[in-house]
Protein backbone atom coordinates (compact mmCIF):
# COMPACT_ATOMS: atom_id res chain seq x y z
CA UNK A 1 0.00 0.00 0.00
CA UNK A 2 1.23 3.48 -0.86
CA UNK A 3 0.87 6.19 1.79
CA UNK A 4 0.42 9.90 1.20
CA UNK A 5 1.24 12.35 3.99
CA UNK A 6 0.74 16.02 3.12
CA UNK A 7 3.08 18.64 4.59
CA UNK A 8 0.25 19.72 6.93
CA UNK A 9 -0.26 16.17 8.17
CA UNK A 10 3.49 15.70 8.65
CA UNK A 11 3.45 18.87 10.72
CA UNK A 12 0.59 17.50 12.87
CA UNK A 13 2.50 14.24 13.37
CA UNK A 14 5.62 16.11 14.40
CA UNK A 15 3.70 18.26 16.90
CA UNK A 16 2.08 15.18 18.39
CA UNK A 17 5.27 13.13 18.50
CA UNK A 18 3.94 10.45 16.16
CA UNK A 19 5.99 8.45 13.68
CA UNK A 20 4.90 7.95 10.08
CA UNK A 21 5.70 4.23 10.39
CA UNK A 22 3.33 3.89 13.33
CA UNK A 23 0.56 5.62 11.41
CA UNK A 24 1.19 3.32 8.45
CA UNK A 25 0.95 0.33 10.78
CA UNK A 26 -2.44 1.56 12.04
CA UNK A 27 -3.75 1.93 8.49
CA UNK A 28 -2.43 -1.47 7.43
CA UNK A 29 -4.03 -3.05 10.49
CA UNK A 30 -7.36 -1.30 9.82
CA UNK A 31 -7.38 -2.36 6.19
CA UNK A 32 -6.33 -5.97 6.72
CA UNK A 33 -8.61 -6.65 9.71
CA UNK A 34 -11.52 -4.30 8.85
CA UNK A 35 -11.19 -3.20 12.48
CA UNK A 36 -12.00 0.38 11.53
CA UNK A 37 -14.98 2.69 11.33
CA UNK A 38 -16.12 4.25 8.10
CA UNK A 39 -18.15 7.35 7.21
CA UNK A 40 -18.40 8.00 3.47
CA UNK A 41 -14.81 8.04 2.26
CA UNK A 42 -13.42 8.61 5.76
CA UNK A 43 -11.80 5.70 7.59
CA UNK A 44 -10.71 5.74 11.23
CA UNK A 45 -8.53 2.94 12.57
CA UNK A 46 -6.70 2.53 15.87
CA UNK A 47 -3.98 0.29 17.16
CA UNK A 48 -2.17 -0.03 20.46
CA UNK A 49 1.52 0.58 19.88
CA UNK A 50 3.58 0.31 23.02
CA UNK A 51 1.87 2.29 25.78
CA UNK A 52 -0.23 4.44 23.51
CA UNK A 53 -3.21 3.98 21.23
CA UNK A 54 -2.55 5.52 17.82
CA UNK A 55 -5.37 6.58 15.51
CA UNK A 56 -5.21 7.29 11.80
CA UNK A 57 -7.93 8.91 9.76
CA UNK A 58 -7.49 8.33 6.06
CA UNK A 59 -9.03 7.87 2.66
CA UNK A 60 -8.29 4.88 0.40
CA UNK A 61 -8.27 4.98 -3.37
CA UNK A 62 -6.69 2.39 -5.70
CA UNK A 63 -4.19 1.05 -3.20
CA UNK A 64 -3.22 4.51 -2.00
CA UNK A 65 -4.00 5.69 1.54
CA UNK A 66 -4.14 9.43 2.04
CA UNK A 67 -3.67 10.25 5.71
CA UNK A 68 -5.84 13.19 6.80
CA UNK A 69 -4.86 13.22 10.46
CA UNK A 70 -3.39 11.08 13.22
CA UNK A 71 -3.40 11.31 16.99
CA UNK A 72 -2.93 9.22 20.10
CA UNK A 73 -3.79 8.90 23.76
CA UNK A 74 -2.21 7.14 26.68
CA UNK A 75 -5.41 6.12 28.48
CA UNK A 76 -6.43 2.51 27.98
CA UNK A 77 -9.88 2.05 26.47
CA UNK A 78 -12.07 -0.24 28.60
CA UNK A 79 -15.80 -1.01 28.45
CA UNK A 80 -18.72 1.06 27.18
CA UNK A 81 -20.56 2.99 29.89
CA UNK A 82 -23.28 4.74 27.87
CA UNK A 83 -24.45 4.89 24.29
CA UNK A 84 -26.58 7.87 23.46
CA UNK A 85 -27.13 8.72 19.81
CA UNK A 86 -26.43 7.59 16.26
CA UNK A 87 -23.50 8.93 14.29
CA UNK A 88 -22.58 8.68 10.61
CA UNK A 89 -19.89 6.11 11.36
CA UNK A 90 -20.26 2.36 10.70
CA UNK A 91 -18.01 -0.37 12.13
CA UNK A 92 -16.53 -2.07 9.06
CA UNK A 93 -16.03 -5.38 10.84
CA UNK A 94 -19.72 -6.08 11.53
CA UNK A 95 -21.61 -3.37 9.62
CA UNK A 96 -23.18 -2.01 12.81
CA UNK A 97 -23.92 1.69 13.32
CA UNK A 98 -21.46 3.46 15.59
CA UNK A 99 -23.04 5.63 18.28
CA UNK A 100 -21.94 8.54 20.39
CA UNK A 101 -21.43 7.50 23.98
CA UNK A 102 -19.04 7.12 26.85
CA UNK A 103 -16.35 4.60 27.65
CA UNK A 104 -14.37 3.82 30.77
CA UNK A 105 -10.76 4.87 30.37
CA UNK A 106 -7.95 3.68 32.59
CA UNK A 107 -4.75 5.58 33.35
CA UNK A 108 -2.23 5.21 36.16
CA UNK A 109 -4.51 2.84 38.04
CA UNK A 110 -7.57 5.08 37.82
CA UNK A 111 -10.70 4.38 35.80
CA UNK A 112 -12.93 7.27 34.73
CA UNK A 113 -15.38 7.65 31.88
CA UNK A 114 -14.99 9.88 28.86
CA UNK A 115 -16.90 10.73 25.67
CA UNK A 116 -16.30 8.33 22.80
CA UNK A 117 -17.69 6.66 19.72
CA UNK A 118 -19.05 3.24 20.63
CA UNK A 119 -20.35 0.13 18.91
CA UNK A 120 -22.34 -1.73 21.57
CA UNK A 121 -22.52 -5.17 19.89
CA UNK A 122 -18.76 -5.58 19.65
CA UNK A 123 -18.04 -3.48 22.74
CA UNK A 124 -15.52 -1.44 20.75
CA UNK A 125 -14.86 2.27 21.39
CA UNK A 126 -12.93 5.00 19.62
CA UNK A 127 -11.79 8.38 20.94
CA UNK A 128 -12.24 11.35 18.59
CA UNK A 129 -9.39 13.64 17.68
CA UNK A 130 -10.69 16.77 19.41
CA UNK A 131 -10.78 14.89 22.71
CA UNK A 132 -7.50 13.05 22.39
CA UNK A 133 -5.68 16.22 21.39
CA UNK A 134 -7.07 18.53 24.08
CA UNK A 135 -9.35 17.45 26.94
CA UNK A 136 -7.95 13.91 27.31
CA UNK A 137 -4.38 15.10 26.94
CA UNK A 138 -5.06 17.66 29.68
CA UNK A 139 -6.73 14.95 31.78
CA UNK A 140 -3.68 12.71 31.41
CA UNK A 141 -1.53 15.61 32.63
CA UNK A 142 -3.85 16.19 35.59
CA UNK A 143 -3.76 12.50 36.52
CA UNK A 144 0.03 12.64 36.54
CA UNK A 145 0.02 15.82 38.64
CA UNK A 146 -2.59 14.60 41.10
CA UNK A 147 -1.04 11.16 41.44
CA UNK A 148 2.32 12.74 42.24
CA UNK B 1 -2.00 48.87 47.34
CA UNK B 2 -3.06 45.60 45.72
CA UNK B 3 -5.55 43.27 47.38
CA UNK B 4 -2.76 40.74 47.91
CA UNK B 5 -1.30 43.05 50.55
CA UNK B 6 -4.40 42.55 52.70
CA UNK B 7 -3.80 38.84 53.23
CA UNK B 8 -1.08 36.72 54.81
CA UNK B 9 0.07 33.94 52.51
CA UNK B 10 -1.62 30.55 52.74
CA UNK B 11 0.27 27.77 54.49
CA UNK B 12 1.25 26.33 51.12
CA UNK B 13 3.50 23.52 52.33
CA UNK B 14 1.26 22.47 55.18
CA UNK B 15 -2.47 23.01 54.84
CA UNK B 16 -2.53 23.52 51.08
CA UNK B 17 -0.35 20.53 50.24
CA UNK B 18 -2.61 18.29 52.30
CA UNK B 19 -5.81 19.84 50.91
CA UNK B 20 -4.49 19.33 47.37
CA UNK B 21 -3.97 15.61 47.99
CA UNK B 22 -7.46 15.37 49.47
CA UNK B 23 -8.97 17.27 46.54
CA UNK B 24 -7.30 14.94 44.02
CA UNK B 25 -8.28 11.74 45.80
CA UNK B 26 -11.79 11.12 44.40
CA UNK B 27 -10.61 11.73 40.85
CA UNK B 28 -7.56 9.49 40.90
CA UNK B 29 -8.76 6.69 43.19
CA UNK B 30 -6.04 7.56 45.64
CA UNK B 31 -7.78 7.97 49.02
CA UNK B 32 -6.29 10.58 51.29
CA UNK B 33 -7.29 11.59 54.82
CA UNK B 34 -11.04 12.17 54.43
CA UNK B 35 -13.80 13.11 52.04
CA UNK B 36 -13.53 16.71 50.90
CA UNK B 37 -16.00 19.47 51.77
CA UNK B 38 -17.00 21.99 49.11
CA UNK B 39 -19.76 24.25 50.41
CA UNK B 40 -19.66 26.26 47.14
CA UNK B 41 -17.97 29.19 48.79
CA UNK B 42 -18.65 32.59 47.21
CA UNK B 43 -19.44 35.86 48.97
CA UNK B 44 -19.35 34.27 52.43
CA UNK B 45 -15.58 34.33 51.99
CA UNK B 46 -15.67 38.13 51.69
CA UNK B 47 -18.03 38.47 54.67
CA UNK B 48 -15.78 36.20 56.74
CA UNK B 49 -12.83 38.45 55.91
CA UNK B 50 -14.71 41.62 56.90
CA UNK B 51 -15.79 42.78 53.44
CA UNK B 52 -19.26 43.00 51.94
CA UNK B 53 -21.25 40.93 49.49
CA UNK B 54 -21.02 43.86 47.11
CA UNK B 55 -17.22 43.94 47.50
CA UNK B 56 -17.09 40.28 46.53
CA UNK B 57 -18.83 40.82 43.22
CA UNK B 58 -17.65 44.32 42.39
CA UNK B 59 -13.98 43.54 43.08
CA UNK B 60 -13.39 40.04 41.66
CA UNK B 61 -9.68 39.92 42.59
CA UNK B 62 -10.52 40.78 46.20
CA UNK B 63 -13.36 38.25 46.15
CA UNK B 64 -11.24 35.38 44.88
CA UNK B 65 -8.43 36.20 47.30
CA UNK B 66 -10.98 35.95 50.14
CA UNK B 67 -12.01 32.50 48.85
CA UNK B 68 -8.40 31.32 48.70
CA UNK B 69 -7.60 32.69 52.12
CA UNK B 70 -10.67 31.58 54.05
CA UNK B 71 -10.62 28.05 52.60
CA UNK B 72 -7.62 27.40 54.83
CA UNK B 73 -9.55 28.36 57.96
CA UNK B 74 -12.40 25.99 57.11
CA UNK B 75 -10.05 23.32 55.66
CA UNK B 76 -11.89 23.29 52.32
CA UNK B 77 -10.70 23.06 48.72
CA UNK B 78 -7.18 24.04 47.67
CA UNK B 79 -8.51 25.80 44.55
CA UNK B 80 -10.26 29.12 44.04
CA UNK B 81 -13.33 30.13 42.10
CA UNK B 82 -15.26 33.35 41.68
CA UNK B 83 -18.44 33.80 39.74
CA UNK B 84 -21.98 35.02 39.55
CA UNK B 85 -24.82 33.43 37.63
CA UNK B 86 -25.10 35.85 34.70
CA UNK B 87 -21.90 35.80 32.65
CA UNK B 88 -21.89 36.96 29.03
CA UNK B 89 -25.24 38.77 29.10
CA UNK B 90 -23.66 42.21 29.19
CA UNK B 91 -22.18 41.45 25.79
CA UNK B 92 -25.70 40.57 24.63
CA UNK B 93 -26.80 44.07 25.59
CA UNK B 94 -27.98 43.84 29.19
CA UNK B 95 -26.95 46.11 32.01
CA UNK B 96 -26.09 44.66 35.40
CA UNK B 97 -26.44 46.59 38.62
CA UNK B 98 -24.34 45.86 41.69
CA UNK B 99 -26.29 45.47 44.93
CA UNK B 100 -25.23 45.56 48.57
CA UNK B 101 -26.76 42.21 49.47
CA UNK B 102 -27.00 40.33 46.18
CA UNK B 103 -24.93 39.27 43.20
CA UNK B 104 -25.26 41.68 40.24
CA UNK B 105 -28.82 41.80 38.90
CA UNK B 106 -30.09 42.88 35.46
CA UNK B 107 -31.77 46.27 35.28
CA UNK B 108 -34.55 44.82 33.14
CA UNK B 109 -35.37 43.04 29.90
CA UNK B 110 -33.98 44.50 26.70
CA UNK B 111 -36.01 42.60 24.11
CA UNK B 112 -39.75 42.84 23.72
CA UNK B 113 -40.74 41.65 20.27
CA UNK B 114 -40.29 38.44 18.30
CA UNK B 115 -38.45 40.46 15.63
CA UNK B 116 -35.88 41.60 18.18
CA UNK B 117 -35.34 38.02 19.32
CA UNK B 118 -35.02 36.80 15.74
CA UNK B 119 -32.35 39.44 15.14
CA UNK B 120 -30.27 38.35 18.12
CA UNK B 121 -26.84 36.99 17.17
CA UNK B 122 -24.26 35.11 19.28
CA UNK B 123 -21.20 37.13 20.25
CA UNK B 124 -17.98 35.93 18.65
CA UNK B 125 -14.83 35.12 20.58
CA UNK B 126 -13.12 38.17 19.09
CA UNK B 127 -15.94 40.46 20.22
CA UNK B 128 -16.02 38.85 23.66
CA UNK B 129 -12.35 39.75 24.02
CA UNK B 130 -13.36 43.40 23.56
CA UNK B 131 -16.29 43.10 25.98
CA UNK B 132 -16.61 42.98 29.75
CA UNK B 133 -16.84 39.36 30.89
CA UNK B 134 -13.86 37.74 29.20
CA UNK B 135 -11.39 40.54 30.08
CA UNK B 136 -12.75 40.40 33.63
CA UNK B 137 -11.92 36.68 33.82
CA UNK B 138 -8.51 37.29 32.18
CA UNK B 139 -7.73 39.90 34.86
CA UNK B 140 -9.02 37.60 37.58
CA UNK B 141 -6.94 34.58 36.57
CA UNK B 142 -3.89 36.71 35.87
CA UNK B 143 -4.22 37.99 39.44
CA UNK B 144 -4.55 34.44 40.77
CA UNK B 145 -1.56 33.33 38.67
CA UNK B 146 0.52 36.08 40.26
CA UNK B 147 -0.67 36.00 43.85
CA UNK B 148 -2.44 32.67 44.49
CA UNK B 149 -0.87 30.45 41.86
CA UNK B 150 -1.24 27.35 44.04
CA UNK B 151 -5.04 27.74 43.81
CA UNK B 152 -5.38 28.48 40.08
CA UNK B 153 -8.04 26.71 38.02
CA UNK B 154 -9.20 28.80 35.03
CA UNK B 155 -12.95 28.32 34.87
CA UNK B 156 -15.43 29.31 32.17
CA UNK B 157 -19.08 29.62 33.08
CA UNK B 158 -22.09 28.72 30.99
CA UNK B 159 -24.21 29.13 34.04
CA UNK B 160 -27.36 29.18 33.79
CA UNK B 161 -28.03 28.35 30.14
CA UNK B 162 -31.79 28.89 30.49
CA UNK B 163 -32.05 31.47 33.26
CA UNK B 164 -29.53 33.90 31.80
CA UNK B 165 -31.09 34.22 28.32
CA UNK B 166 -34.54 34.34 29.96
CA UNK B 167 -33.49 37.66 31.49
CA UNK B 168 -33.23 39.15 28.00
CA UNK B 169 -37.03 39.17 27.69
CA UNK B 170 -37.92 38.74 31.35
CA UNK B 171 -38.19 35.39 33.11
CA UNK B 172 -42.02 35.22 33.17
CA UNK B 173 -42.24 36.08 29.49
CA UNK B 174 -39.61 33.46 28.69
CA UNK B 175 -41.53 30.76 30.55
CA UNK B 176 -44.64 31.68 28.52
CA UNK B 177 -42.60 31.50 25.32
CA UNK B 178 -41.51 27.93 26.08
CA UNK B 179 -45.22 27.03 25.72
CA UNK B 180 -46.48 29.51 23.15
CA UNK B 181 -43.40 30.37 21.05
CA UNK B 182 -40.90 27.56 21.64
CA UNK B 183 -38.85 28.46 18.56
CA UNK B 184 -38.19 31.91 20.00
CA UNK B 185 -37.32 30.42 23.40
CA UNK B 186 -34.86 28.11 21.64
CA UNK B 187 -33.41 31.05 19.72
CA UNK B 188 -32.72 32.88 22.99
CA UNK B 189 -31.13 29.87 24.68
CA UNK B 190 -29.11 28.89 21.63
CA UNK B 191 -27.74 32.42 21.23
CA UNK B 192 -26.62 32.45 24.84
CA UNK B 193 -25.11 28.96 24.57
CA UNK B 194 -23.17 29.87 21.41
CA UNK B 195 -21.87 32.98 23.18
CA UNK B 196 -20.89 30.93 26.24
CA UNK B 197 -19.04 28.46 24.01
CA UNK B 198 -17.12 31.37 22.48
CA UNK B 199 -16.29 32.46 26.04
CA UNK B 200 -14.92 29.02 26.92
CA UNK B 201 -12.93 29.09 23.68
CA UNK B 202 -11.48 32.49 24.59
CA UNK B 203 -10.50 31.34 28.05
CA UNK B 204 -8.89 28.08 26.91
CA UNK B 205 -7.00 30.06 24.23
CA UNK B 206 -5.23 31.98 26.96
CA UNK B 207 -4.78 29.34 29.66
CA UNK B 208 -4.56 26.12 27.62
CA UNK B 209 -7.61 24.62 29.26
CA UNK B 210 -10.74 25.78 31.03
CA UNK B 211 -12.88 24.03 33.58
CA UNK B 212 -16.56 24.34 32.67
CA UNK B 213 -19.30 25.13 35.18
CA UNK B 214 -22.83 24.84 33.88
CA UNK B 215 -26.16 24.58 35.65
CA UNK B 216 -29.80 23.82 35.20
CA UNK B 217 -31.24 26.41 37.53
CA UNK B 218 -34.37 28.02 36.10
CA UNK B 219 -35.07 24.72 34.32
CA UNK B 220 -36.20 22.69 37.31
CA UNK B 221 -39.35 20.83 38.32
CA UNK B 222 -40.86 23.80 40.18
CA UNK B 223 -41.33 25.42 36.78
CA UNK B 224 -40.97 22.84 34.04
CA UNK B 225 -41.95 19.25 33.32
CA UNK B 226 -39.15 16.77 32.71
CA UNK B 227 -39.62 17.01 28.93
CA UNK B 228 -39.02 20.76 29.00
CA UNK B 229 -36.01 20.43 31.28
CA UNK B 230 -34.57 18.03 28.72
CA UNK B 231 -35.53 20.19 25.74
CA UNK B 232 -34.43 23.57 27.04
CA UNK B 233 -31.69 22.65 29.49
CA UNK B 234 -30.10 19.19 29.24
CA UNK B 235 -29.77 19.32 25.45
CA UNK B 236 -28.07 22.71 25.62
CA UNK B 237 -25.82 21.71 28.52
CA UNK B 238 -24.64 18.87 26.31
CA UNK B 239 -24.06 21.25 23.41
CA UNK B 240 -22.18 23.71 25.62
CA UNK B 241 -19.77 21.11 27.00
CA UNK B 242 -19.36 19.17 23.74
CA UNK B 243 -18.65 22.27 21.67
CA UNK B 244 -16.42 23.82 24.34
CA UNK B 245 -14.37 20.61 24.47
CA UNK B 246 -14.04 20.74 20.68
CA UNK B 247 -12.47 24.19 21.11
CA UNK B 248 -9.95 23.12 23.71
CA UNK B 249 -11.83 23.66 26.99
CA UNK B 250 -12.17 21.06 29.72
CA UNK B 251 -11.36 18.50 30.93
CA UNK B 252 -12.98 19.44 34.26
CA UNK B 253 -16.75 19.88 34.34
CA UNK B 254 -19.05 20.80 37.20
CA UNK B 255 -22.77 20.21 36.59
CA UNK B 256 -25.01 22.02 39.05
CA UNK B 257 -28.69 21.04 39.02
CA UNK B 258 -30.06 23.78 41.22
CA UNK B 259 -33.42 23.82 42.93
CA UNK B 260 -36.00 21.06 42.69
CA UNK B 261 -35.09 18.23 40.30
CA UNK B 262 -37.55 15.78 41.81
CA UNK B 263 -37.92 13.73 38.61
CA UNK B 264 -36.01 15.78 36.04
CA UNK B 265 -32.71 14.45 37.35
CA UNK B 266 -33.49 11.43 35.16
CA UNK B 267 -33.07 13.35 31.90
CA UNK B 268 -29.40 14.23 32.42
CA UNK B 269 -27.44 10.98 32.65
CA UNK B 270 -27.91 9.94 29.03
CA UNK B 271 -27.66 13.49 27.71
CA UNK B 272 -24.62 15.10 29.27
CA UNK B 273 -20.94 14.80 28.41
CA UNK B 274 -18.97 13.06 31.14
CA UNK B 275 -15.24 13.72 31.18
CA UNK B 276 -12.77 11.96 33.50
CA UNK B 277 -12.97 15.01 35.80
CA UNK B 278 -16.70 15.59 36.13
CA UNK B 279 -18.58 16.48 39.32
CA UNK B 280 -22.37 16.08 39.48
CA UNK B 281 -24.45 18.05 41.94
CA UNK B 282 -28.24 18.01 42.45
CA UNK B 283 -29.79 20.40 44.97
CA UNK B 284 -33.25 19.27 45.98
CA UNK B 285 -35.87 16.61 45.46
CA UNK B 286 -39.08 18.51 46.14
CA UNK B 287 -38.63 20.44 49.38
CA UNK B 288 -35.95 18.07 50.69
CA UNK B 289 -32.28 17.89 49.84
CA UNK B 290 -31.52 15.46 47.06
CA UNK B 291 -30.98 12.01 48.62
CA UNK B 292 -27.42 10.71 48.63
CA UNK B 293 -28.55 7.18 47.72
CA UNK B 294 -30.31 8.42 44.60
CA UNK B 295 -27.44 10.67 43.55
CA UNK B 296 -25.10 7.72 43.82
CA UNK B 297 -27.41 5.30 42.02
CA UNK B 298 -27.95 7.62 39.08
CA UNK B 299 -24.52 9.18 38.58
CA UNK B 300 -21.76 7.18 40.30
CA UNK B 301 -20.81 5.40 37.06
CA UNK B 302 -20.08 8.63 35.26
CA UNK B 303 -19.06 11.29 37.76
CA UNK B 304 -17.85 12.24 41.20
CA UNK B 305 -20.95 13.03 43.27
CA UNK B 306 -21.32 16.27 45.24
CA UNK B 307 -23.77 16.06 48.14
CA UNK B 308 -26.26 18.65 49.31
CA UNK B 309 -26.49 19.83 52.90
CA UNK B 310 -29.49 22.17 52.95
CA UNK B 311 -28.35 25.79 52.61
CA UNK B 312 -31.19 26.81 54.92
CA UNK B 313 -29.45 24.92 57.71
CA UNK B 314 -26.28 26.91 57.15
CA UNK B 315 -27.82 30.10 58.57
CA UNK B 316 -29.68 28.32 61.36
CA UNK B 317 -27.92 28.50 64.75
CA UNK B 318 -27.87 24.74 65.12
CA UNK B 319 -24.54 23.16 64.11
CA UNK B 320 -25.77 19.77 65.33
CA UNK B 321 -28.48 19.76 62.64
CA UNK B 322 -25.82 20.43 59.98
CA UNK B 323 -23.65 17.70 61.45
CA UNK B 324 -26.50 15.16 61.44
CA UNK B 325 -27.48 15.90 57.85
CA UNK B 326 -23.83 15.75 56.78
CA UNK B 327 -23.47 12.42 58.56
CA UNK B 328 -26.57 11.03 56.84
CA UNK B 329 -25.30 12.09 53.41
CA UNK B 330 -21.81 10.76 54.04
CA UNK B 331 -23.06 7.36 55.18
CA UNK B 332 -25.28 7.08 52.12
CA UNK B 333 -22.85 8.29 49.49
CA UNK B 334 -19.27 8.08 50.71
CA UNK B 335 -18.55 4.88 48.78
CA UNK B 336 -19.73 6.25 45.41
CA UNK B 337 -17.69 4.54 42.69
CA UNK B 338 -16.03 7.67 41.34
CA UNK B 339 -15.80 9.50 44.62
CA UNK B 340 -17.86 11.80 46.77
CA UNK B 341 -17.56 15.37 48.02
CA UNK B 342 -19.77 16.82 50.75
CA UNK B 343 -21.38 20.08 49.66
CA UNK B 344 -24.29 22.44 50.14
CA UNK B 345 -27.47 22.34 48.08
CA UNK B 346 -26.43 25.64 46.49
CA UNK B 347 -24.07 28.53 47.19
CA UNK B 348 -22.84 28.74 50.77
CA UNK B 349 -25.06 31.58 52.07
CA UNK B 350 -23.17 34.86 52.61
CA UNK B 351 -24.01 34.93 56.31
CA UNK B 352 -23.34 31.26 56.94
CA UNK B 353 -22.58 30.59 60.57
CA UNK B 354 -18.93 29.48 60.85
CA UNK B 355 -19.92 26.82 63.41
CA UNK B 356 -22.09 25.21 60.72
CA UNK B 357 -19.18 24.94 58.31
CA UNK B 358 -17.16 23.38 61.10
CA UNK B 359 -20.02 20.89 61.56
CA UNK B 360 -19.64 19.81 57.91
CA UNK B 361 -15.89 19.27 58.15
CA UNK B 362 -16.29 17.61 61.54
CA UNK B 363 -18.79 15.15 60.03
CA UNK B 364 -16.39 14.51 57.13
CA UNK B 365 -13.62 13.76 59.65
CA UNK B 366 -15.90 11.46 61.64
CA UNK B 367 -17.68 9.64 58.81
CA UNK B 368 -15.72 10.43 55.67
CA UNK B 369 -12.39 8.82 56.39
CA UNK B 370 -11.51 6.07 53.94
CA UNK B 371 -11.77 2.61 55.33
CA UNK B 372 -13.80 -0.54 54.98
CA UNK B 373 -17.25 0.86 54.39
Amino acid sequence: MEFIFSAEVKDVLARRGLKEDDVKAVVEYGESSKDKIVSGDRNLAKKEIGDITVYAEYGVNGGKATITTAYSHRMKVLGIVLDSEDTDWVYAKNGEKVRGGHTDLSFMGTTRSGPSLVEPKSGESWIEEYLAASALAAAEGLFEQKRA
Amino acid sequence: MGYEELFPKNDVDGWHANAAKRFASPFVDNPHDRIDVDPIMLSHAAVACGFTIRDFYEKPELGIHCVGYISEMYDLLPVTHWFFSLPWIRELGMTLEYKDTLPPVPTGPILSSPEEIEALEPISKEDLKKGTTLPMFYNLYDYVSEHLAHTLVPISYGFDLVGAPAELIGVEEFIMYTFTEPDLAHKLVDTFVETSIAGADGLSDKYGSAMLIVGSVLANNDIFADEQVEEFSANYMRKYVDQSFRRGAGPQVFYHLCGNHETSYKVFRDKLVWSPFTVMHVGYQGPKVFPGELLKEEFEDVATCLGSVDTKLMINPNPKAVYEQSKELLLATRDAKKGYILGNSCECPPYTIPGNLLAMTRAARDYGTYGTW
